[in-house]
Order: structure tokens, then sequence, then C-alpha cells
């Protein structure tokens, strides 16, 4: 089961070996060695920094890595599709080559040293059945395996099977962000979907305001209501599978507006054509990977919406308020244990409102008081993973060391009082800050789990 | 020294126990016009199909262009007949629902892109530079003929092999189908390889042999 | 210098310098969103306030303007080989260059029905021909230069120099000007809107008493006032009320409150008592819009500490009296919360808009149904050069030029046999 779980990054670095050798063909064989080494670097830098330093932060550096790597490509992508827009002919002065002897290294040893660290994720649970050093054993093992396999089964592919240099780098950077994906806490696309959310309402603001637009009072609501759309959810989603999407798009894009080799000098016509179709033929095999990349990052989109976890999100317990209006949690009582580091969600009911909120033991060994909703999102609650508790609207994950702060999509924090015999809040607060932060934030609840 | 575009030694060609072609060897130099002459069944049409890449060799060896045919995979027997050789066939097998200029393109096609520039190109120069538009139907035999030429021409190969291709035509079309050959390999200088039933017409070639039974009876050089 | 000047001019006019830029202010975009949530408006602020951002920002229609020049160049340079029999062609132009040494050398001018046959105008400039078809995409090129030129210099003003200056204009009250001088606000109309985007139709009717004399401002596009946009942004109420209770004088206020559309409440804090009173328009029962027939009925809530001890309803110019408590509102009129937003980049953000479209209007057409197309042969001694360019349906346009070389290259009695 572990085994099948590890499956994903497996793949994913075979794939990266794969596509780095097929990129670079003339170096293969350093190139090949590059990856086995920086995979079991990687690896071993990622169990250095789980051991020392525990919480979210390893996780953070190796998800800033994976997202940076994902905004240099779009970078490239750019200047691949502004290169290739140009006139001019390919660059013959030999600077592309000696570009490509920094790059190819660079490119394979960052790339393996990225799938190794997101490889050595997966044992970083309480689930993993190997020790650290067992388990950084395996992965050098299997690190070297699988590129040697690279090695000896990228020699098989077709020869046609041409890889452009951004298409090289999108192939690698889509396989770093499906093995990433796998891994709930290093998932990428929700929180480029919330940041996407957050900008489009921004820019739209800011839009309207600096042309001066009229406001919705005097606007007819249909046509606000496309406006509307702007600010919505789904402008998120959508807005950030156009972020995901488009560099890839942009790099087959820049391979179909290769420029075809000039024939006019050659005289015999069959010879241009026969030319000029070599090229169409390859320009088209060099798509295969970008649209490849395209179908890895949909499955990764796709990972992120419906990620493969279970979460702990136990049946809110129904409280009531004392006549003073104090509502008190016990320490422990029935199955609840307060310290025991989990997340327990209660009901309060206050005439017609209902107010759901969790107490929880924060690994900072503070207990703290929070709604079971944030600022931002439709109230569908929280669930406790790894290291983390996920916002089942939005999907943003909040590491356990936040819970308590406000802001952004964290839970609410509530005021209470920790006394030796448990917890106790105040009703009216409660309900005050339900109605204050949630109910404006809308309405019904919505399935997002 | 030259390479002979087409060099057999000890060629043969069976179906089951039938032997089409029995041991042949023969060479036929770049530029050469060959005809090639015999009864029905007399393995001719085998050794057009040899040639051309459209069927393998029982035995022997054959050569065409210096490339090796029975060493070829089907791929590269493909590539060989796209590349290498133009045939033109006594029925034509034109489209009939193109145009002459689209028959030409289809054949572009088939062996890089087409190109209808270079296509009108070809068809003025077998002169149906005034029938681009024209469908199959609408040409008579001789320019059915042409257009075929053109087709066949039309991707520069170094070997053109004909198969009957005046069989259906009057004598004059006759003529002016062999005279346009005869001008095209001057311009291109590709070998000319033409089976025929007619004496007058494998008149214009450089040597004609002749096959019987699978046989290489005789060979006649009229002109070197 | 003259080199430094060929880099700066090679540099500002370049293709690149634009994505660039861009790029660089999504990434400053990016590292601001790590630490605040407001990363749009912290990154406009920091640009605003930065002369060197401001610089930065500023290449954008620097670089637009260059390129404006570049393309009119090369436009010029490219009129000229149809016209001037000197103009020597520049290789950079082209997709494709050839020459070719024929023989015997071929008369050009031969080639000219072949090339009308393909559907392009030919010409003999000197001894040199010259063929082309369709509509040169350069104007829409600088037509879209211009309009990214325009945004960003809009931009680039925006946020350097927008000044925003909020009043409440009210009826019957001069309108806030600079200078005080503004004259009579004589009526605040809100209308139905005729059009298929606006919802309601205010008209703000200035009289002749003031400086400019009897005016009028409407919504879109806004009314310009001593050099500033009149932005209205919500409507609302100012009125003056007057208030005792047993344990209160008379407490006597002018407001202006934004209580509009009806059922939109705001609070008023009795200042240095124990008192606020909440306000709603109430919505008449008629379907009608108060703001419009200018007849307010104002729902209150008198609230004391935490507690509601009175609630009511008052006409404009009615009162209500219960408990020994009173509330009167004498004067109840239209308001409307107004920007005077002083930016003239917004003109040219317009402009940016307007010119876009028209952009792609015009590109569209022309690049699918007629791209420019063209090639030269020039003699050069016994040699020919054939020089060959396309904006679009580039294979078919190549395949023509190669036609014409190969003629050239191989002369043949059956070249000149063209289908008419």
């Amino acid at each position: 089961m572990f085994a099948a779980k590890l499956l994903p990054q497996l793949f994913a670095f075979f794939g990266i070996a794969a596509v780095v050798l097929r990129g670079y063909p003339e170096r293969r064989r350093p190139l090949a060695v590059s990856v086995g080494a920086g995979f079991a670097v990687g690896a071993a830098v990622a169990f250095f920094l789980f051991r020392n330093f525990p919480g979210s932060f390893p996780f953070e550096l190796i998800r800033t890595v994976v997202g940076a790597s994902f905004f240099l490509f779009w970078g490239i992508a750019v200047t691949a599709l502004y290169r290739s827009s140009e006139r001019a002919l390919p660059d013959a002065s030999g600077r592309s080559s000696r570009l490509d002897a920094v790059a190819a290294p660079v490119i394979a040893l960052g790339a393996a040293v990225t799938a190794g660290a997101l490889a050595a994720c997966r044992f970083s649970g309480n689930d993993a059945p190997l020790g650290p050093v067992p388990a950084l054993v395996l992965l050098l093992v299997i690190g070297a395996l699988l590129a040697a396999a690279g090695f000896f089964l990228e020699a098989k592919l077709p020869e046609a099977l041409t890889v452009s240099r951004a298409g090289t780098l999108g192939g690698v950077v889509a396989l770093l962000l499906l093995s990433s994906s796998y891994l709930v806490r290093l998932d990428l696309f929700s929180p480029l979907s919330m940041k996407v959310m957050k900008g489009c309402h921004d820019f739209v603001h800011q839009f309207m305001e600096s042309v001066l637009i009229p406001d919705h009072l005097f606007v007819r609501p249909q046509i606000w209501g496309y406006i509307g759309i702007l600010f919505s959810k789904e402008v998120g989603f959508w807005g950030g599978m156009v972020i995901w999407f488009t560099p890839f798009l942009l790099v087959a894009i820049a391979v179909r507006f290769e420029l075809l080799p000039s024939v006019g000098h050659i005289r015999q016509g069959a010879q241009r054509r026969k030319l000029l179709a070599a090229a169409i033929r390859q320009r088209r095999m060099k798509l295969i990977v970008p649209l490849l990349s395209l179908v890895l990052m949909a499955g990764a989109a796709y990972r992120s919406s419906f990620p493969d976890v279970e979460y702990w999100d136990p049946k809110p317990i129904p409280v009531a308020a004392d006549p003073s209006g104090d509502v008190f949690i016990p320490r422990k009582g029935g199955e609840v244990d307060l310290s025991d580091g989990k997340l327990h969600k209660y009901l309060l009911k206050g005439g017609a409102r209902e107010v759901r909120f969790f107490v929880m033991l924060t690994p900072t060994g503070k207990l703290t008081v929070d709604l079971d909703a944030c600022a931002i999102c439709k109230p569908d609650g929280y669930g406790q993973g790894e290291g983390s508790v996920i916002c089942y609207y939005c999907k943003t994950l909040i590491p356990l060391e936040t819970v308590g702060k406000p802001g952004g999509c964290n839970p609410v924090p509530v005021a209470f009082s920790e006394k030796p015999d448990g917890v106790h809040i105040n009703g009216v607060t409660l309900v005050n800050a339900w109605s204050t932060t949630v109910q404006s934030t809308g309405a019904k609840k919505e399935g997002g789990k | 020294m030259t390479v002979p575009t087409i060099q057999t030694a000890g060629l043969t060609k069976g179906y089951g126990d039938i032997c089409a072609l029995k041991p042949l060897d023969l060479q036929v130099a770049e530029g050469e016009w060959l005809s090639v002459m015999g009864h029905s069944g007399s393995g001719k049409s085998t050794l057009m199909n040899l040639v051309g890449g459209l069927d393998r060799p029982s035995g022997g060896s054959l050569s065409v262009g210096g490339q090796d045919l029975s060493a070829l995979s089907e791929d590269g027997l493909a590539r060989f007949r796209r590349e290498f050789v133009g045939i033109i066939f006594q029925q034509h097998h034109l489209v009939p629902y193109l145009s002459a200029v689209e028959n030409v393109m289809l054949s572009q096609y088939f062996h890089s892109v087409p190109d209808e520039a270079e296509a009108r190109l070809a068809l003025e120069r077998v002169g149906l530079g005034h029938r681009l538009k024209n469908r199959p139907g609408e040409l008579s035999g001789g320019e059915q003929q042409r257009v075929c030429i053109a087709r066949a021409i039309i991707n520069s190969p170094k070997l053109l092999l004909g198969d009957e291709p005046t069989g259906n035509l009057d004598h004059k079309s006759t003529v002016m189908v062999l005279e346009l050959l005869k001008e095209l390999r001057a311009e291109d200088r590709f070998t000319v390889v033409l089976v025929t039933h007619n004496e007058e017409v494998a008149a214009w070639g450089d040597r004609t042999i002749y096959l019987d039974d699978g046989v290489l009876v005789r060979e006649e050089r009229l002109r070197s | 210098m003259k080199r430094f000047l060929n880099v700066l001019w090679a540099a500002l006019s370049s293709r690149a310098l634009t994505p660039v830029v861009i790029g660089f202010f999504f990434l400053a975009y990016i590292v601001i969103a790590f630490f605040t949530e407001e990363a749009l408006i912290t990154l406009i602020g920091l640009t605003g306030h930065s002369l060197l951002l401001g610089m930065v920002v500023a290449l954008l229609p620097l670089n637009a303007a260059c390129r404006i020049v570049a393309e009119a160049l090369r436009f010029r340079k490219g009129r000229r080989l149809l016209t001037r029999p000197e103009t020597e062609p520049d290789p950079a132009l082209f997709d494709e260059v050839v020459a070719l040494d024929p023989s015997p050398a071929p008369s050009l001018a031969d080639f000219q029905k072949r090339l009308a046959a393909a559907g392009y105008r030919s010409r003999m400039v000197g001894e040199r021909l010259a063929a082309w078809r369709g509509v040169s995409l350069a104007p829409v090129r600088v037509v879209f230069l211009a309009a990214v030129f325009c945004l960003f210099a809009g931009i680039l003003i925006s946020v350097q120099g927008r000044v925003v200056s909020r009043q409440s204009i009210i009826e019957g009250e001069p309108l806030p000007t600079v200078t005080g001088n503004g004259g009579v606000v004589e009526r605040i109309t809100l209308q139905d809107g005729t059009g298929s985007i606006l919802r309601k139709e205010l008209i703000i009717k200035v009289g002749a008493g003031g400086q400019g004399g009897a005016r009028e401002f409407g919504i879109y596009p806004p009314g310009l006032m001593d050099g500033a946009f009149v932005y209205p942004r919500y409507l609302g109420v100012a009125m003056e009320y007057q208030f005792s209770a047993p344990d209160l004088p008379l407490f006597r206020r002018a407001v202006v409150l934004p209580l509009y559309p009806p059922g939109r409440e705001a609070t008023e804090e009795l200042s240095g008592s124990p008192y606020r009173i909440t306000y709603v328009v109430e919505r008449p029962e008629d379907g009608s819009d108060p703001y419009a027939t200018g007849k307010f009925n104002l729902g209150f809530k008198l609230i004391k500490g935490g507690d509601v001890v009175l609630t009511g309803r008052v006409p404009g110019g009615g009162e209500f009296v219960r408990d020994g408590y009173r509330l009167a509102i004498p004067d109840a009129r239209r308001m409307v919360v107004t920007d005077y937003v002083r930016d003239y980049g917004v003109i040219l953000i317009w402009w940016a808009g307007f010119l876009f479209l028209f952009g792609i209007l015009a590109w569209l057409p022309m690049r699918l149904l007629a791209p420019r197309r063209e090639m030269f042969f020039t003699p050069d001694g016994g040699s020919v050069r054939g020089w060959s360019r396309s904006e679009g349906r580039g294979r078919k346009h190549a395949a023509i030029f190669h036609e014409i070389l190969d003629l050239i290259a191989t002369p043949r009695s059956a070249a000149t046999q063209v289908e008419e």
C-alpha cells in the first residue's frame, strides 16, 4: 500500500530522467549520472530538514522550489514564444550550445534534487513504514535504478521523438508538479487558485475605479452579473487553470511558429519539399512532450481538487450555554481529550442560529478555540490532515502552528478562558463572531468535501 | 566509374511453385532507357515490380540506385518507392474526382508536402498548362497519360518505370508521350525502364531486353 | 558615442522590452503577495511613490513609441523598394534571399504574366521586378503599438499623479469645488436607464450662478469640473434632525448618510450622550424609488447602550413624538457621494481600449483574407537575386517564389504556357 503511494514520485523521477536525456541527447551519460546523484542528494537534504526543522518549514521550502520552477518555466515559455515569432532563423552561432552546456546540468540536477526531496516527503508522515536511515538507503537504491532505467529505456524511444529546450523544461516541471500534487501539503494548484481569485478581484476593482466605471447601483443587474463572475470562486479555479496550462500551450505554439528552413536555394522541388516535410514532421514530434505535459498538469490539477486523503473530521458535539451565557467544554469527557492534538468540533444552538466551532491543542502546546469557518470562504469547515488543517471550501492548507491566528483563510479565533477543568467560552461572543464573519461571507453550505 | 542504377545478380521471383523470374543478371546504367519486351506471363511485369520496390525478390541480389532492396525494411522500401521511383501505368490510375493539378499534388502529398505551384509547373512541362483544373474524365487518353507522367516525375525520381504506358493510346498520342518522356529524360537525367509489347515503342529506348518464361533470352542495343 | 546610441536604440525599440518589464512587475507582485494580502494595492502604491519604479513603468510607453518609429521606418523602407529602383533591399526585412546564376540571364519582365496568374500585382522598378499582393499589416501594428503606448502612458500618469477628493453633492447646496464657487446644485435626478448597460441614470443639474455656468453631470462618461472627473459613487440622504429625550435636551445636527438603496441602514452616534440612532429609508408601498420621488420616509431605531428603546418612522419634514422622546427631520434631501478624480491617464486608457478594439477589427480580416506577400527579383551583373517575405500564407507564397526561381534557373519553353 505504501509502495503504491510512492509510485507517483518515482514515476515522475523516471519521467524527468527520460525527458532530460531526450532534451539533451549529446550529454546523455553525464546527465544520467547527474540525475541519479541529484535524486540521492535531494532525498538526503529532505531527511536532514525533517530532522532539524520539525513543522511545516521543509514542506514550505520544497513547495516554494516547485512553485519557483513553475514560474521560471513561465518565463522560458514566453521567451520561447518570443523567439519563435522572430523572423530570424535559429541561431547558428553556437551560443545556444554554450547555453546548453550550463542549462542541461542545472535542469537535470535541480529537477532530480527536487524529485528526490518530493519522494522523501512520503516518508515524513507517521504512516511511513521505515525510519529515516533505511528510507534514505532505499531511495538511494531506487534513484540509481530509475536513473539507469531512464538511461536505457530513453534510448529505445523513437529517434524522431525530439523535444525543444523549453519543452524539456516544461516536461520536467509538469512531472514535478504532478509528483507534488500527490502530497497534500505540497499542493500548489489550490493556493494558486486562491491567489488568482484575490488577484482578479483586486484587479477588476482597481480597473473599474481607475477608468471610472459606475458602481453596481447604476448598472443593470444582468451586466453586473457578468462583472460579478470575475469576483467568484470559479474565476479562481478557471484563472488558476489558465495560469496552470498556458505556459505549456505557449511552448506548443512556439514550436508551431518555428520558422521552416529556408529552401529557396535548392533548385529541385522534390528536395525542397522533402526538407520542408522533415521540418514539419520534426515540429510535430516536438509537440508531443508539451502536449503530454498538459495531460500531466491536468492530472495534477485533478489531484489537487480531489485529494486522495482522509481528513480527521469528527461529528460536532452539541453544546449549550448556561443561563449566564457560558459555554463549557471539559478538558476530558467521554471519548474527547482536548490535549490529544486533534480537532474537536462542537455545535452551539442559540435560537435559530447555529455556531460550529472547534477546540484543539496546537503543536506549540496551547489550546485554541476557533470557528469552524474562515472570514473568506463559505463555511464548509475544516478537516485535519498531516500537520495542517484544510479548508474544505478552497482546499487551502493551514499549518497547525498557525491555527488560532487570525487572517486569510485561517479559522476565525474566538476569545476563551482556559481553566484547569476545561475551556470556557462566552456564547454571545461565539454567536456574534459567527454572525459578523460567517454570515457576511454568505449563505449556505456548499458541498466541498 | 558510375554505379549502375539497376544491378541484379541471379535475381529470381517465385509465387508458390511458379517461377515468374528465373535467375537474371542485369545492369541498367544511370540515365539509360531500357525497353523490356516479352509475351504475357514472360516475367516483364514481375521484373518491373521488383525494381520498383513493389515486390520482394525470392532470391539473388537486387540493387537499385546503390540500395540493396532485399535488405530494406518495409519502411525503407516505402521510402525508396516514394523518393526514388516514378511509375506510369497503362490504366492511368488517376483519381477521377480530383483535377489534373490535384492528382499531381496527391503524389507530392505522399512524398512530402503538396506544392501547387510546382505541380502546375510539372503539368506545364508535359504541355497541360491549359488543363490544370480539368478532371481526368474531361481529358483525352493522351492527356491523361501526360498527367500520369507529370505525377511520375513530380518527385524527381531517379528511375521512371513504365508498364505499357502507351498501350491504350493511338499512334499520334503514343509518339507525343514518348517524345515527352525523351525530352524530360534529357532534362532530368532519370533512368527509364519501359515494359511494352510494341516493337515500335521499344525502339525509342537505348537497349531492349526480351524475356520469355522468366528468362532473358535476347538483348539488343539500339544506341549507346 | 554612436555605438552607445545604437545599443540604446536597439534596447528601447526591442520587442523584448515590454514583456521583460511586465514580467518584472509580475514577479514583484508574486513577491509582495508572500507578505501581504493586498498585493496589487501595495504594488500600485509602491509604483506611485517610487521614482525608480515609475521610470521602469515609463519604459513601456517609451518602448511602444520607439517601436512605432522603427515600424514606420521599416514600412517606408519597404515602400521605397516598390517605387525607387536605387533602393537596396535590406535582407533583415525578408524571409528568404536567394542568389542565382542563370544562363542565359532571363528577362524578368517575362514573369509578370505568370505572377499575375497567381494573383500578384507586379511592376518593373528599373531593372528590378517587384511583385506583391494583399494588404500590409504594418499600419495595424502601429495601431496596436499606439494602443500599448496609450495604455501604459495612461497607467503611468494614473499611478503617479491621480488625486481623488471625495465630496458630498447635496441638492440645493453649492457644488463643492476647490474655489468654492461651484454654483448651486439645483436638482439631482435619478431615473430609470434607457440603454442596455445603465439601470439608473443620474443627472446632477447645477445652476448658472457659479463658475462655469449652468451644467449637468451624468454618470458615464463622467463630466469634467475644474480639470477633475466627477465620478458619482454612492447615493444617500442629506438631512437635518432634531432629537430630544427625557434625559437629553435638544440635539440638532445636519448629516449626510449613505442610505441608498432603501433598506440600507446607517447609524448616527449622538456624541456626548448614550444614544445612537439607526436610520433606514423605507421602501414605499407603491414600489416607487424614494430617491427618484424625493420623498424620504425614514425608519429609525433609537438605541441606548445596548438596548433598543424606540422604533418608529418619520417622513422628511415631519416628526415623531412618544414617551418624552421627540425626533424631527425638518429637511431631507438627495445627496450623491462623489469622487473628484484629477487623472488624465484615464483618457489615455480609454483611447487604448478604442485602439485595441479598432486594431483587432482591422487585423483579423486583413490577416485572414489578404495578408501581405512580396517578392523582388534584382539583376546583379549576370546573376539574379530573389527576395521574399510574407505576413501570412507563407507556404503558398514561398512555393510561388520558388517556382519563379526555378524558371529563372532553368528557362524552359513550356514555362510561358500559363492557364489564363
